[in-house]
């Protein structure tokens, strides 16, 4: 049967027997640009259909439905349109940061993909720090936005982008310390010995009531770092017209929107590594039988399957709850979220030690 | 010259470019995306050298914290927008002679230090080794360094709330 | 206790959270539940909500009569003069004179379809219909008479 890992190994092992190993690299390198590349254009179409679709619904209405078979094509057609857009640089803007902004966004996405494990022995990088990577490369994230916002000239942008800072930053700590839980549970910082702990049940059903909470705070926490409603304070566009892509037209916008959805990929892929055990079937502790069916079902399956899962949960908060308020916000985070998660990883920490999880 | 040399000095030539180009722009905001970019390739170094613990560091506090930091602080100011005034001469010229002296005192010691090769294999940088170290209370621990910084935050944190907390001004 | 009230608190907010994403999923996985018409497609087949307001009509009965007195409450009602009532007055056997309206004047291109007329109409005379097609090539094709030619008012409506 092939599987992803067949395949990079089989590419390898040709690579290696036909040029040297400085061009090996140099190729295997370019192979996995051009793959990032390619799975963010897919991501790009998939992602933004099914949130039109999955609104749609929500809201009783059909969503698109007019473009190739049952509007399949609607998003390829946007991307048309959007590429052959002009895209505009106003006249009052700093040209240079402004034109940068939107390729820092896209290049800390794609620095993101890096340390994902897609299938089982399918990692671009087995990054030994891969968790705190993570994390320090997504705080990036903001620079960006704050780069548009203050490269613009639009008061509506600097707006938008101090929102979505002071939202980022403050985030980030709770979004940290429950993706924290999880390496205090098992242990490492690798992503792949993170999954590899959870070969016998996932950390989600492992760890009790305390894992489920810090579940729920991770993933309030990545919404609201993805600035995506209810937390959309940065674009919220009865507000702000758009916040921080105010000013952006054509491709340049295009690259914005695609990081988005980006980067909720990266961090619904993240949440299922931690909690759902990422590549890892779906295993009940000693049950051999049902484990084996369970393996059955290509890793690679398992782990889109659980972050499109998460991707549409994430999805089902937007099109559900109405956006919060800038200090309904800080309070949440500071006087709900993180009080909770700092107690909730003192419990796990407890836990850990005291070997209380399964 | 291998890959890595040729990765090497792209590195230092961000760094070192943005660098000079944070301290030369007359644009308060571009300074600081410059240093932001002279800190990423020091981070970047970091990476080369296999060091992920500490260029993550390096990224998640210079980076994510302060440069964050600093971004605010220009928007919260007044004219952030306008071109910075010229530097006098003299400014120019005695900064320019602090950073040569510091520079020749750097290579000074560099060139003068003998680098002794030793046969200990170095201590691998993963993250048992680290969390053992920092907070090791043996030859090499860290640990009261560590407990020392973490009062200096704690320290820092109740200062704030004080601050924070200050009683409302009585309405008229 | 201040703790009891903060995990109150919580939970009270996260029940609220459950409760609206429940209603949401009802209707993402209840399809039949999808309002969208896909107008001109289904024109044949297409079903109005009772309370869709498309434009005021007069009610006329297989006799040819309508129910409007003249009284002009709609006209006194309606807040951007859509509606414009030119009275007469008729004979009435006994040899009275009585009012009757001439003209029931009705600018469509005016009208919000707000509703207030039929409200204000004291005799039930005028409704809103559910037509909707409204655009024609002449603006004057929006000014609408609505009682019909050689209509008269309906016996014992006063």
């Amino acid at each position: 049967m092939w599987s992803f890992s067949k395949i990079s190994k089989l590419i390898d092992s040709w690579l290696s027997v036909n040029f040297s190993s400085t061009w090996t690299m140099v190729i295997e390198m370019v192979i996995a640009g051009i793959a990032v590349i390619t799975l963010f254009a897919l991501l790009g179409l998939v992602l933004v259909l099914m949130e039109r679709r999955v609104a749609a619904w929500i809201q009783i209405r059909l969503g698109p439905n007019r473009v190739g078979p049952g509007g399949m094509l609607q998003s390829l057609a946007d991307t048309l349109k959007l590429l052959v857009k002009e895209g505009m640089t106003p006249d009052g803007a700093d040209k240079f940061l402004f034109n940068l902004a939107p390729f820092i966004a896209m290049i800390v996405a794609m620095l993101l993909m890096a340390p994902i494990a897609f299938a089982s022995d399918f990692q671009l990088w087995d990054l030994n720090i891969g968790v705190l990577y993570v994390t320090a490369i997504s705080s990036l994230m903001v620079i960006s936005i704050l780069m548009a916002g203050w490269a613009s000239n639009n008061k509506y942008s600097l707006m938008g982008a101090m929102r979505s800072g002071a939202q980022i930053v403050s985030y980030e700590l709770s979004a940290g310390l429950s993706i924290m839980s999880i390496v205090v549970l098992s242990g490492s910082l690798n992503l792949n010995e993170i999954i590899q702990s959870q070969a016998d049940g996932w950390w989600l059903f492992k760890g009790h009531i305390p894992v489920v909470i810090a579940f729920i705070i991770f993933i309030i926490a990545v919404t609201a770092e993805t600035n995506r409603a209810p937390f959309d304070l940065a674009e919220a566009e009865s507000e702000l017209t758009a916040g921080f892509h105010t000013e952006y037209s054509g491709m340049k916008f295009a690259l914005f929107f695609l990081a988005e959805y980006i980067n909720v990929f990266i961090v619904c892929a993240i949440g299922a590594t931690l909690f759902l055990g990422g590549w890892m079937p779906f295993h009940i502790g000693h049950w051999q039988a049902f484990n084996h069916v369970m393996d059955f079902i290509p890793s690679s399956i398992w782990f889109f399957g659980k972050t499109f899962f998460l991707i549409f949960l994430i999805m089902w908060f937007r099109w559900t709850f109405p956006r919060l308020r800038i200090d309904q916000l800080l309070d949440l985070e500071w006087k709900y979220l993180l009080p909770i998660s700092m107690f909730n990883i003192l419990l796990i920490t407890l836990m850990a030690i005291l070997g209380w999880h399964f | 010259m291998s890959g890595s040399t040729i990765i090497f000095y792209l590195l230092s030539i961000l760094t070192l470019v943005s660098g000079i180009l944070s301290v030369t722009t007359r644009k308060i905001f571009r300074a600081a995306i410059f240093l932001l970019f002279s800190l990423i390739g020091i981070a970047g170094l970091y990476f080369w050298m296999q060091y992920e613990f500490i260029a993550a560091v390096q990224i998640t506090v210079y980076v994510g914290g302060i440069t964050v930091l600093i971004i605010f602080s220009i928007f919260l100011t007044q004219q952030a927008g306008e071109l910075l005034p010229k530097q006098n001469k003299n400014r120019v010229l005695f900064a320019l002679l602090a950073a040569f002296c510091g520079f020749a005192l750097t290579l000074l010691q560099i060139i003068q230090h003998s680098f002794n090769k030793t046969l200990e294999s170095p201590i691998l940088p993963t993250m048992e080794n680290i969390g053992n170290q920092m907070l090791g209370i043996d030859e090499n621990g860290f640990s009261l360094p560590f407990e020392v910084v973490s009062i200096l935050l704690l320290a820092a944190m109740i200062g704030c709330i004080v601050i924070a907390l200050r009683s409302k001004p009585t309405t008229v | 206790m201040f703790i009891l009230k903060y995990i109150k608190e919580v939970y009270s907010g996260l029940k609220s959270l459950v409760v609206g994403l429940r209603r949401t999923l009802y209707y993402f996985s209840h399809h039949k539940e999808i309002i969208t018409q896909q107008y001109p497609d289904n024109r044949d087949t297409l079903v109005f909500p009772d309370r869709f307001k498309g434009e005021v009509v007069m009610v006329h009965d297989d006799k040819n009569e309508h129910a409007c007195t003249g009284c002009t409450a709609c006209e006194l009602a309606c807040p951007n003069a859509t509606i414009k009532i030119i009275t007469k007055f008729d004979i009435t056997p006994e040899g009275k004179k009585k009012k009757a309206i001439d003209k029931f004047v009705y600018h469509l291109e005016l009208c919000t379809m707000c509703n207030l007329c039929v409200v204000a109409c004291p005799t039930d005379a005028i409704k809103m219909a559910q037509t909707f097609e409204h655009s024609v090539y002449n603006r004057a094709e929006l000014t609408k008479i609505l009682n019909k030619p050689d209509s008269k008012i309906r016996d014992g409506v006063e």
